[in-house]
């Protein structure tokens, strides 16, 4: 990068929010994924502003511009697969407003996600979407990548809950879209930038929905000796249309791991286990319990458990939230999925899954949100074993391309970024992709916002040119 | 369509079979909007013929506009240019429904009516309870983004529309979302279509998740001497742990449009009404009986009364098509949909009957608790007095809206086509963001071919 650069960014930021030197890039080449990039320089803006500055700074020396939160996202959304500058949010993490009475907040995008809920719990209120990261990302990335969570079965994903954003162009023009009314007059642009991986715009401001806490909550944990009867009770759930708040699926490997780490509690002798939570209103929460004990035990369940109290509800999420990172102590690396099935063809899945394993001989760990058809399957491996890794990949593909062929998606929540680009065609035609690159072109049109993300590269993207990068350039040479 | 008018005429009949392409002037006036009437009406059977119709008329440069039942075609500003009416109502099938996985896939002509028919058979629903209900079509509801009652509790067709299929103004068959009810798989370029009125692409296949219906539902009304308390009513209720399905205040002015001589007599429409509805298990219900009861005393209503299945069934069908019904009674109605928080709409509504009173006009307002106020200004068309002071009223109207105490966000939803030109752009003052609206159009649709001019910004 021009030396020239880094002075005009220290000039127009101050020395402490530039970082160049090359321990600190180290810092900041990897997120939650399995994908590496080098950045050449990391800026911390503190205000819109400086964020339109550095972005027409960016324009005159044609560099790669990177929005980053807290860079716990999963399929490399915050890496500067082109180098360039990482525009690094987490200066500008203030609640600016807060409306209970409107049910809405104002915040910078580097808010923690669950700091928002924290600052809003006195009023009663809650932000919905509950990714397993919430302790640290922010929702800056959550409105990039339209993140999930386990309670996005009954209250919807980061879009629903997003009413009006703050964007900085790639032009460096600073524009408003939506507001705090519930519509605004025109196209939804709200509903194109969620989700769009910082490949449109930086997003600098975000009005969001609050949401009241429910009156009552209930937490089942049901226990199973097989997995056939585990993912025949969630379609069962599902066709007596009975809607928990949360249904989330654990395998029994999963769970050994889990019960190793967390001591939530979770039996260790079991093939598989449902943690079901249902809120609302004491008599409908009593009613769907009992409707939903009833499911379970006719599947055959071993046990069906109700948490005592709030520490013992707290445990058992404990243990849900720290799934990925228990499995991470069995294994060197992990390869998390996120692909998308209808709910009712999960039996059949679990058993490609199963095929998958034992074809490519690796071991995977199922944790799944299981009520809305959302699975992450996790591989586990070891990144310094090539051979193994062309395994992971290729059965991370197959079970892929299985959710798509039964009428799913390539991702429910993690977003696409550089770690499932390449497949996007299993499930866009090339008019598909190609409409798509022009409304990315419409908005960044140099194509210098987020580059080699989402879409496949191609000679027709725009884009600088670079080599494909599947997922296997993270093994060191 | 001018000269060539016959060689097109002909270029249509090999898409879609001469029996499918209408130009008879009954046909043609039947899809007029803001009495521009197309040249020709032809009814394509399958997205390809969609395709067909929609890259010929991007080469001739000639105008479409996607319609079905035709009951929305008055919403935006009128049509620039209009020589295709592209009526999809032929594609009326349901594609696919796997009620075990409560989702659905729908083709654009498809009727609401019977589609809410079918899914009922499997004691389902899609929370679409819109206006012009025995007409109005998928694609239709979709593409003006219909308002229901029942998004209080439900969202908008934004929360639960999963994908859409659609061909561009450039004939280009393309889809955005897909079919499971979670999905972050590239753009969401479906929720650019919600609301876009035919300016983008022409929908051939929605796909939705549906709802199951709940066990057990009541109605309730409560009446209020003014809309202060009728609001701080429903703050009340925001602020309990209840969640109703409907929630809507129903000023004076538009009782007599909601209430049936039957139920008149009952709930007084000289009062401001707020319209309750809550389902969920039978005891779920009782609660909200009890519970409202209590809170109506609290807050003074000079009411409180749970009402009968059949005026539940009266009174919903009257909200859903409240500005139907307007129209048919007082045609000049000049019909506001209005974004606005809640805490706002104290302040947004005694504005709007203060610019009422001055340009003499009457006013019936209904409001979703949730955001939005249907404002209906009442004139006598026949006289020029009344409709200069209906077009002053509307530019007062957009004004009032920009104020920071009320931070609204009007559009002009219906308004007779002649006065449309004297208020302005329907979609209200300027703003930044319509730019990248204008970025978005040039890509679905670079040729400016469907409905111009009908969208915010001369879109």
């Amino acid at each position: 990068m021009q030396q020239q650069l880094i002075r005009e960014l220290v000039a127009l930021l101050g020395p402490k929010a530039v970082l160049s030197q090359a321990e600190d890039l180290m810092l900041y080449e990897y997120d939650g994924s399995v994908e590496l990039g080098s950045p050449e320089c990391i800026v911390f803006p503190s205000c819109t502003r400086e964020v339109a500055e550095i972005v027409r700074l960016a324009n005159r020396y044609e560099t790669p511009l990177v929005g980053r939160g807290a860079g716990t996202g999963l399929s490399g959304g915050a890496i500067a697969r082109n180098g360039g500058i990482v525009i690094a949010f987490s200066r500008m993490n203030r609640i600016l407003e807060i409306d209970a009475a409107n049910l809405r907040a104002v915040v910078q995008p580097g808010v923690v996600n669950l700091d928002l809920s924290r600052a809003v719990e006195h009023l009663g209120l809650y932000y919905a979407p509950d990714p397993s990261s919430q302790r640290s990302c922010t929702i800056g990335g959550n409105v990039s990548e339209n993140s999930g969570g386990p309670h996005t079965l009954a209250y919807g994903v980061t879009s629903n809950h997003v009413t009006g954003i703050e964007l900085v162009l790639p032009e460096g023009e600073i524009v408003r879209i939506g507001g705090k009314t519930i519509e605004t007059p025109g196209y939804d642009l709200n509903g194109l930038l969620v989700g769009s991986e910082g490949t449109l715009a930086l997003v600098t401001e975000i009005t969001v929905r609050l949401t009241r806490k429910p009156e009552a909550v209930k937490t089942l944990l049901a226990v199973y000796d097989t997995l056939d009867d585990t993912t025949e009770t969630v379609v069962d759930i599902t066709v007596r249309a009975i809607t928990p708040a949360a249904c989330e699926m654990l395998d029994g490997f999963t769970l050994r791991a889990v019960e190793d780490y967390v001591h939530a509690g979770f039996p260790k002798d079991c093939a598989a286990v449902l943690l079901i939570e249902l809120e609302g209103l004491t008599e409908a929460v009593e009613a769907q319990a009992a409707a939903i004990t009833e499911v379970c035990l006719q599947h055959r369940a071993r046990e069906v458990r109700v948490a005592r109290d709030d520490r013992e509800r707290d445990l058992l999420w404990k243990g849900r939230k720290n799934a990925f990172g228990a499995l991470g102590r069995l294994s060197p690396t992990y390869y998390v999925q996120d692909g998308v099935i209808p709910r009712t063809r999960l039996p059949e899945t679990l058993r490609c899954i199963e095929e998958v394993s034992r074809k490519y001989d690796l071991r995977i760990g199922n944790i799944f949100h299981a009520g809305d058809g959302n699975l992450h399957p996790l591989i586990l491996f070891d990144e310094r074993d090539r051979e193994q890794f062309k395994r992971v990949v290729a059965a991370g593909i197959e079970i892929m391309t299985f959710c798509v062929e039964v009428g799913g998606a390539l991702t429910g929540e993690h977003g696409v970024g550089m770690e499932k680009n390449e497949l996007m065609p299993l499930m866009f035609t090339p008019e598909d992709l190609d409409l798509m690159r022009r409304v990315r072109a419409a908005f960044n049109p140099a194509g210098r916002l987020n580059p080699g993300k989402v879409l496949p590269l191609g000679k027709a993207c725009g884009e600088i040119r670079v080599q494909p990068m599947p997922v296997s350039t993270t093994i060191p040479a | 369509m001018n000269r060539p008018a016959q060689a097109s005429i002909t270029r249509l009949e090999d898409f879609v079979g001469g029996a499918y392409v209408l130009s008879d002037p009954a046909e043609l006036s039947v899809h007029q909007a803001d009495g521009k009437v197309p040249s020709v009406v032809v009814q394509p059977a399958v997205v390809a013929q969609v395709a067909e119709i929609m890259r010929f008329a991007a080469a001739e440069k000639l105008t479409v506009i996607p319609c079905g039942g035709c009951t929305k075609l008055g919403i935006g500003s009128p049509p620039a240019r209009y020589d295709i009416a592209l009526d999809l109502s032929r594609m009326n099938q349901v594609l696919a429904y796997d009620p075990r996985d409560l989702t659905l896939g729908v083709e654009p002509g498809v009727r609401i009516k019977e589609l809410l028919r079918t899914l009922a058979e499997q004691k389902q629903f899609l929370p679409l309870a819109v206006p012009f209900a025995d007409r109005a079509t998928i694609g239709g509801i979709v593409a003006a983004n219909s308002s229901s009652p029942l998004r209080h509790l439900y969202g908008g067709v934004r929360d639960f529309c999963l994908g859409i299929e659609f061909v561009t103004g450039e004939g280009v068959i393309s889809k955005g979302g897909g079919r499971v009810v979670k999905n972050v798989t590239g753009y969401d370029l479906h929720k650019l279509l919600i609301g876009s009125l035919g300016t983008l692409a022409v929908i051939t296949r929605v796909n939705f998740r549906t709802f199951p219906m709940p066990p057990a539902q009541g109605m309730f009304a409560a009446s209020f001497s003014d809309s202060e308390s009728a609001f701080r009513f429903c703050r009340a209720i925001a602020q309990s742990v209840l969640t109703p399905q409907i929630l809507e205040v129903a000023d004076p002015g538009a009782a007599h449009f909601l209430f049936s001589a039957e139920t008149a007599a009952r709930i007084s429409p000289q009062h401001w009404s707020v319209i309750i509805s809550a389902a969920g298990q039978p005891s779920v219900v009782d609660r909200y009986a009890r519970e409202l009861g209590q809170m109506t005393s609290a807050a003074n209503a000079a009411d409180f009364i749970p009402l009968s299945d059949a005026e539940h069934a009266s009174i919903l069908a009257r909200i859903c098509e409240f500005p139907r019904l307007v129209l048919e009674a007082v045609p000049s109605a000049v019909i506001f949909r209005i974004g606005v928080l809640p805490t706002a709409m104290p302040s947004l509504l005694k504005d709007l009957r203060e610019v009422a009173k001055n340009w003499r006009l009457d006013l019936a307002t209904l409001t979703r608790a949730s955001g939005i106020v249907y404002a209906a200004f009442l004139g006598e068309e026949e006289n020029e007095a009344s409709l200069a002071g209906i077009a002053s009223a509307a530019k007062e109207i957009f004004h009032i809206c920009t104020l920071p105490e009320n931070g609204a966000q009007a559009m002009l939803e219906w308004c007779p086509a002649k006065l449309k030109r004297a208020v302005g752009d329907p979609w209200g003052p300027w703003r930044r963001d319509f730019e990248l609206m204008h970025r978005v159009k040039s890509v679905f649709d670079p040729q400016h071919v469907l409905s111009p001019g009908r969208f915010a910004s001369e879109i």
